[in-house]
């Protein structure tokens, strides 16, 4: 059962993946990236990993990729704003065919690891408060670092966005 | 039908394939198009992938630590989403293309004078 659900939300996740590279469209592809965004929070929920399951759908589907296409929508692209990429297809399957070698170098070293059944664990692993306990206790200067992170990143955002700043 | 399941859904080396599949689209991506929208997208496909392997190999050590890891990888993701975005806005603005060979140049100045 739970291998069928794997393998039907790989099929997901690779198929809008793929989408997302071959649409010449922005629009599409970011249809596409949803699509595989979405399928690949089902496969962190497969990993008992619930609470980055709604984050993944919340934030990634809901506001990120929601802000991107607000953002493609916005610009009004025409399709002679679209660069042209002739050899869009070829550069792709000559580096797919270049990336297999780095990808089984990868998997060799993952291969080395002794296997071990991988079935969804009890409610108390990955869900809200362990998760808050392990953040709060091990990961706290982190947790205040990326609060500073994302304030210096809406500054940029306002200061980049703001009409005339590029002139002055 | 218990081997195939052992095979596939209950090992790791399925989930890190699975994830070394998404990170290649997403370099490939990167690589081979133009468009600044299509290699933004791509960017976040592989921040995605490697949140996988995180959080994969989470569960085959059963820690919690890489699940944090994760979220502060999806926070980051966030701040460049912001930031990026913005930067399109603009250059768009100024250059009518959506090209990443026209953004050549970032520096305000020599961006004003073209």
């Amino acid at each position: 059962m739970v291998d069928i659900v794997f393998v039907i939300l790989a099929i997901f996740a690779i198929g809008g993946g793929l989408g997302m590279i071959l649409f010449a469209q922005p629009m599409y592809s970011a249809l596409s990236l949803i699509v595989c965004l979405v399928a690949l929070g089902g496969v962190f929920a497969l990993l008992s990993a619930p609470f980055l399951f709604m984050v993944q759908i919340i934030l990634y589907a809901g506001a990120i990729i929601t802000l991107l296409l607000f953002i493609i929508m916005f610009l009004n692209i025409k399709d002679d704003n679209l660069p042209d990429e002739p050899n869009k297809i070829t550069t792709i399957f000559v580096g797919g065919v270049l990336l297999i070698p780095f990808n089984i170098l990868i998997l060799k070293a993952f291969n080395t690891l002794p296997s071990k059944p991988m079935h969804i664990l009890g409610k108390d692993f990955g869900d809200i408060q362990s998760f808050g306990i392990e953040l709060f206790r091990g990961w706290l200067v982190p947790f205040e670092l990326i609060s500073m992170l994302l304030l210096a990143a809406l500054v940029g955002a306002v200061v980049y966005a703001r009409k005339g700043s590029v002139d002055g | 039908m218990q081997e195939k399941e052992a095979l596939m859904a209950d090992s790791l080396l399925s989930y890190i394939a699975l994830a070394m599949i998404l990170f290649s689209i997403g370099f490939l991506g990167v690589i081979a198009r133009k468009n600044i929208f299509i290699v933004y997208m791509s960017i976040e496909l592989m921040l995605n992938a490697i949140n996988l392997i995180f959080i994969a190999l989470g569960r085959y050590y059963e820690s919690m630590q890489p699940q944090v890891i994760a979220l502060i990888i999806i926070a980051i993701a966030a701040a460049e989403a912001a930031v990026f975005l913005s930067l399109i806005v603009v250059l768009y603005r100024k250059k009518k293309s959506l090209n990443s060979d026209v953004f050549n140049v970032l520096n305000q100045k020599d961006a004003a004078h073209e």
